[in-house]
């Protein structure tokens, strides 16, 4: 499901860069849209869950990985709700095609990434990761636990 | 490299006379003691009056004292843990760690958040050369280091070898450089780290590694480097060098043992999977609380040395001039192992032709030395970094380590001197190959008869 081309203007986005401390990007475009602002203009995005199911989503351009998963109750943790502030929404690349086409983290990413749990050369963190057309077909594997893992298996009620 | 003076604590004092250059290393120079010297030291069925001059720096050095009272405070009132969040001495203690840290850092030109308090480089090398293979172990499968490398970082290829990944043993040229033609033919696409030592231990050598960084840099290869005996004696500077990783050591600097740091680039990130799990200190790379007073120590002998590194060398080279001259000068079928360009003045490693090694160092029970083959095992077998360097069998036996230091002074150096050549000339008063050699005899053309 390919987006048409014109819908990603280089130009068209203004002041996007400071959304608090969270900064976005998706593979080659900065632009954050509005969200279902276009019917049908989306890519295919599988997540792997930690028990191994498999689920198929359409992600519209411009959602994040971390706001796509909370969309379709994939259990995907995001703490700090994209501010760059924690490791939670730590998903593994499965193909590394794809990682190549994402953006080169910023220090403030590599340093939350730094603490996640399961860390492999392939991760990222699911809130930096915008949908855009050359991700389509992309798997994001969730790793088996995040940094608030217990070994009793206790999960904290969400707030 | 010279840090701003708001960052020195009140108890480093500055422009005090420095009594520091007055000690020596040892109490006094020692000398067979008569039968009567009720002082004298028994040891090794050897008797020694006062203890022996102190020449293997390249072994470990003495603390320097004003590193101690850097430490002292953090041991006897200061003796909070860092990581307690809630209290005066966590809060103390913390900044303190951080202080040395950024001391520690401006020594390599790095920046404080690249660098990660261990016990000591063995752990760096261990961290470095498993933790980045392992956690890039789906794409790197492949090691580069070089046969005269500390045994930490040889021992930790091999253990990676039974992990399955393959390892090349670079050898080195007869002066101890590595080739760098032959480093970059090495160099594969599944290559994950390169790994070559800044100065040896045991013959000084300085590797190249301006140009090693930037063939791994061209390449895409993390370069990791062994600097425990490089921190302090020569300039070191992570960007212009290229360097990944870095092995740093506190007791080789005038600092505390037990200590020592990492050094982790941030831009490329580098990645390792840590060796020590925990709670996460020293983010996540290596758990367990930090050991303040030795971490202190370790940040206050790195000041010093960036503020001395220049005298040092200039006094270190004068020594180990007038070390080889004195030697020369009296002794000949002398060969200095390594080479002397690019070679850190504080070790000289020298064979004695004609002269068994384990005799020599039995007769020098007065100076502190060490020998070219016991260093890093038990076993008579002789040092494998000689053996790289192409040495013959029985001139590594016969090889001796000079390591001369900030507290050198000129008296042990000519005492070192006189009780060598002493010891030298006696054996080989005694030799019989002495004795052919110099009839003109070729020893290589003796035929011994085996009984």
């Amino acid at each position: 499901m390919a987006a048409a081309g014109g819908l990603l203007q280089q130009g068209g986005c203004v002041g996007e860069e400071e959304q608090g401390v969270g900064v976005r990007r998706g593979g080659g475009s900065g632009c954050v849209r509005e969200l279902g602002a276009e019917e049908g203009l989306g890519i295919s995005v599988t997540f792997v869950c930690k028990d191994g199911e498999e689920k198929l989503v359409e992600v519209p351009i411009g959602m994040s990985m971390l706001e796509a998963a909370h969309e379709n109750d994939i259990e995907l943790e995001g703490a700090c709700e994209g501010s760059l502030a924690c490791s939670t929404c730590h998903v593994i690349v499965t193909d590394v095609n794809f990682y190549n086409k994402l953006e080169d983290p910023v220090d403030e990413e590599n340093d939350m990434l730094d603490l996640a749990f399961g860390l492999t050369d392939i991760s990222c963190l699911g809130c930096q990761v915008v949908a855009s057309p050359d991700l389509d077909g992309i798997r994001l594997k969730l790793p088996a636990a995040t940094v608030h893992f217990k070994v009793d298996g206790y999960v904290s009620k969400s707030h | 490299m010279a840090l701003s003076r708001r960052l020195l604590p009140l108890f480093l004092r500055r422009g005090a006379p420095v009594p520091a250059r007055a000690l020596s290393t040892a109490a006094a120079p020692a000398a067979v003691a008569s039968e009567d010297d009720e002082e004298a030291i028994t040891v090794k069925g050897v008797r020694i009056s006062g203890r022996p001059l102190y020449m293997d720096m390249q072994a470990t050095t003495p603390v320097d004292p004003r590193v101690l009272d850097a430490m002292l405070p953090f041991y006897l009132s200061r003796y909070g843990n860092p990581h307690s969040r809630t209290h005066l001495y966590g809060w103390e203690s913390d900044a303190a760690v951080e202080d040395a840290r950024a001391r520690v850092a401006s020594l390599v030109g790095a920046d404080p958040r690249e660098i990660f308090f261990t016990s000591g480089a063995t752990e760096c090398n261990n961290i470095a050369v498993k933790g980045v293979m392992r956690f890039y172990r789906e794409r790197r499968r492949h090691v580069i280091t070089t046969q005269t490398e500390h045994k930490c970082v040889l021992d930790s290829c091999r253990y990676l070898q039974q992990e399955g990944f393959e390892v090349t043993y670079l050898p080195v040229r007869k002066d101890g450089l590595v080739d760098l033609a032959q480093l970059e033919d090495a160099i594969r696409p599944d290559t994950g780290l390169v790994s070559v030592m800044a100065v040896n231990n045991e013959i000084g050598v300085v590797q190249p590694l301006e140009e090693i960084g930037r063939i791994c840099k061209e390449k895409g290869v993390p370069f990791h480097t062994d600097a425990a005996q490089a921190l302090g004696k020569i300039p070191i500077d992570v960007n212009r060098m290229g360097i990944g990783l870095m092995s740093l050591s506190g007791h080789k600097i005038y600092g505390p043992k037990g200590v020592g740091a990492l050094y982790l680039r941030r831009r490329p990130r580098i990645r390792v999977e840590p060796q020590m799990n925990g709670g996460g200190q020293e983010r996540g790379i290596r758990s367990g609380t930090v050991p303040t007073p030795l971490v202190v120590g370790f940040g206050a002998a790195c000041e010093i040395a960036a503020q001395e590194m220049d005298y040092d060398h200039r006094c270190v080279s004068a020594l180990q001039q007038r070390l080889l001259d004195g030697i020369r000068a009296q002794v000949d079928d002398i060969v200095i192992n390594g080479s002397m360009e690019h070679r850190y003045p504080g070790n000289l490693n020298l064979s004695f032709a004609y002269v068994e090694g384990e005799s020599l160092l039995m007769g020098l029970k007065e100076v502190a030395v060490s020998s070219g083959s016991a260093c890093t095992s038990a076993s008579l077998e002789p040092s494998y970094v000689l053996r790289a360097l192409g040495v013959e069998e029985d001139m590594a036996h016969t090889s001796i380590r000079f390591g001369i230091g900030r507290f050198t002074t000129e008296e042990e150096v000519d005492r070192a001197i006189e009780l060598t050549v002493h010891q030298v000339k006696k054996l080989r008063d005694m030799s019989p190959l002495y004795e052919m050699a110099k009839a003109g005899i070729d020893l290589k053309s003796i035929e011994w008869s085996q009984h």
